[in-house]
C-alpha cells in the first residue's frame, strides 16, 4: 500500500530553500506585482459585498477539496484552480490563488518563500482557465467539452510556468547545468500535464453538474442561455 | 478507497492543538514564533553546509517537541513535503556531476548511478523543506485561532484581508460538509475506489461542494449587508507586541542567520 504517492495542483513542487536567494525575491516581487495589480483593479472598480464572500468561501472550498484523495495513480489531491478561475473570473481567482497558498504554506504544504512562485502558476491557471472557457463558449462549444479543455490548457500552462520557473531558477546547491537541469524538469512536467488532464476532465464534469443544478452560477453560461431564449413574442 | 486524506494535515485538528494544549512554545508571542520563520526561511535558503542544515531541522524538531505536538502525526504530514522534494532531488541525484555511490545501472540513454554529490543535494533539499514545514506546523499549531485571525487581518491589504479571514472561518465547514458528502454517497453503497467509474460520482462531491459553498456565501452577504459591512471584517482580538526578552531572541535569530550569510558564505566579510 503506498497512498497518496503523487499530490498535484499543477505546485511548485520544491521544497522550502530550493531556490537560491535571488531567485526567491525575483518570484517573490513578481508575486507581490502580480497581487498588486489584482488589488488595485479591484479598488479601483470597487468590489461588491458578495464578491468578497464567494471569494471567500470559494478559497475555503478549494482548501477543502485538497483534503480529498483520489484514486488515481496511487492517490492525487487537487483544488481545481481551473474550476475557480472559470466560476469566479481572473481577478478573484488570483486571490483566492493566493489565500489557497497562504494557507496551505500554513500547513506545510507548499513553500513560505515561494508564496510569490506558487501564486504566479496557480493565478495563470486561474486566468488561462477562464479566458479560454470564455472564448469556447463564444465558439459554441458545449458546457462539459469547453470547460474541460479551459481548466485542462490552464492546468498544462500553469506546468509549463512551473517548470521555466524551476529551470531559470536552478535548485539550490545544484551544480548541474540548465540544459540538464531542464532535462529532469521535463519529466516533472509531463507527469503534471497528465494529471491536468485528469483534473481537466473532472473539471467538465463538474461544471456540468453546477450548470444543471444552477445555472446562473456560471455567468457566461447564463448569459448564453438568455440570449438563446426565444423573445415570447409570437406572429 | 477515498476518503480525506490524513496525509494532509486537518485544519480541525491543527486549530484543536491550538485550543486545547498548553506548553511554553503555546505562550510565546504569536508575532515572535512568524518573526523566526521568516528567519528561518532565509537561514535554508542561504545556508550550503548539510551539518548547518541538519542541525537547524534537529533543533526545530525538539521545539516541535517541547511544544507537546505528536511526532507520528507530523511523519504522516511529511509525505507530501518529502514527495516534492523527490519530484525534483530525485532525478538530480542520478544526474548531479560526482563520485558514483556502488556501479551504475545501463539505460537507453546512458550509465545511470546515484552520485555522492546528488545524494547530498537530496538530503540537503530534505532538510531545509522539512524545516520550515515543521516550523510552520509548529507555529499553527501553537497560535490560537484569534490570534491568527488578527494577524491575516493585519497584515494583508484590503480585501485580500477579508477573504483570507472568511477563508479561514469557513475552511473548518467546508471539510465538514466534504466529509459530510464522501459519507453519504460510501453509505449508499459506493465504493469510490476506482476513479473513472465513479468520475460522475466524484463530480457531484464536489459540485456540491462547491454548491454548498456558493449557497452559503449567498446567505453570508445577506447577513453581512444586514450587519452594515463596509468593507471591513471587524476582529474584536488583539495580539500585543512581543516581549522585550522574545524581540531580543528574534533580532539574535535574524543577526545570526544575516552574520552567517555575510561571513561564511558570501564571504564578504573575511574572517
Amino acid at each position: 500500500m503506498f497512498p497518496d504517492i503523487l499530490a498535484n495542483m499543477a505546485h511548485i513542487h520544491l521544497g522550502e530553500g530550493s531556490f537560491p536567494l535571488w531567485a526567491l525575491a525575483l518570484w517573490t516581487a513578481f508575486g507581490v506585482g502580480l497581487v498588486g495589480l489584482v488589488v488595485y483593479r479591484i479598488r479601483k472598480g470597487g468590489i461588491k459585498t458578495h464578491h468578497i464572500a464567494l471569494a471567500g468561501i470559494g478559497a475555503a472550498a478549494s482548501f477543502a477539496v485538497f483534503q480529498l484523495n483520489l484514486p488515481v495513480w496511487g492517490g492525487i489531491h487537487m483544488n481545481l484552480t481551473g474550476l475557480v478561475g472559470i466560476l469566479t473570473g481572473p481577478l478573484l481567482g488570483t486571490l483566492i490563488a493566493l489565500v489557497v497558498n497562504v494557507f496551505s504554506a500554513a500547513l506545510g504544504h507548499g513553500a513560505v518563500g515561494l508564496l510569490g512562485a506558487n501564486t504566479l502558476v496557480n493565478a495563470t491557471e486561474a486566468i488561462a482557465a477562464y479566458y479560454v472557457f470564455k472564448t469556447l463558449l463564444s465558439m459554441d462549444w458545449d458546457v462539459f467539452p469547453a470547460s474541460a479543455g479551459a481548466a485542462t490548457i490552464g492546468l498544462s500552462l500553469g506546468a509549463v510556468l512551473m517548470g521555466g520557473i524551476i529551470v531559470i531558477s536552478g535548485v539550490n546547491g545544484s551544480a548541474l547545468p540548465r540544459g540538464d537541469l531542464a532535462f529532469a524538469v521535463a519529466g516533472l512536467v509531463g507527469l503534471n500535464l497528465g494529471v491536468a488532464v485528469i483534473e481537466g476532465i473532472l473539471t467538465g464534469f463538474v461544471v456540468q453538474f453546477l450548470v444543471s443544478v444552477r445555472p446562473d452560477l456560471i455567468e457566461m453560461v447564463d448569459r448564453r442561455a438568455t440570449e438563446d431564449e426565444p423573445a415570447g413574442v409570437s406572429a | 478507497m477515498a476518503t480525506l486524506s490524513n496525509h494532509v494535515p486537518d485544519p480541525r485538528l491543527i486549530t484543536a492543538y491550538s485550543e486545547h494544549r498548553d506548553s511554553p512554545v503555546h505562550r510565546i508571542n504569536p508575532w515572535t514564533k512568524f518573526g523566526v520563520i521568516g528567519a528561518l526561511v532565509i537561514a535554508v535558503t542561504v545556508a550550503k553546509s548539510l551539518p548547518v542544515l541538519a542541525g537547524l531541522y534537529l533543533a526545530t524538531l525538539v521545539f516541535y517537541g517541547v511544544a507537546g505536538l505528536p511526532y507520528r502525526r507530523l511523519g504522516l504530514w511529511y509525505t507530501l513535503p518529502l514527495l516534492f522534494v523527490v519530484a525534483v532531488a530525485g532525478p538530480l541525484a542520478f544526474l548531479e556531476p560526482g563520485t558514483p555511490i556502488g556501479g551504475s545501472v545501463g539505460t537507453p540513454i546512458g550509465d545511470l548511478s546515484v552520485t555522492w554529490e546528488g545524494a547530498a543535494l537530496f538530503a540537503e533539499l530534505s532538510c531545509r523543506s522539512l524545516t520550515v514545514v515543521s516550523f510552520a506546523l509548529t507555529t499553527t499549531m501553537t497560535t490560537k485561532y484569534a490570534d491568527i485571525a488578527y494577524i491575516l487581518g493585519t497584515v494583508l491589504p484590503r480585501p485580500v484581508d477579508q477573504v483570507a479571514l472568511l477563508t479561514y472561518r469557513f475552511t473548518f465547514v467546508m471539510v465538514e460538509t466534504l466529509e459530510d458528502l464522501v459519507k453519504s454517497v460510501l453509505s449508499r453503497g459506493a465504493t469510490l475506489s476506482e476513479f473513472w467509474s465513479n468520475r460522475r460520482t466524484y463530480a457531484r462531491i464536489l459540485g456540491m461542494t462547491l454548491l454548498t459553498a456558493i449557497e452559503r456565501s449567498e446567505r453570508l452577504v445577506k447577513s453581512m449587508e444586514a450587519r452594515g459591512y463596509n468593507g471591513d471584517i471587524t476582529l474584536y482580538g488583539d495580539v500585543p507586541r512581543p516581549p522585550l526578552r522574545e524581540v531580543v531572541a528574534l533580532a539574535g535569530c535574524y543577526v545570526a542567520v544575516v552574520g552567517y550569510a555575510v561571513v561564511v558564505v558570501y564571504e564578504v566579510v573575511p574572517v
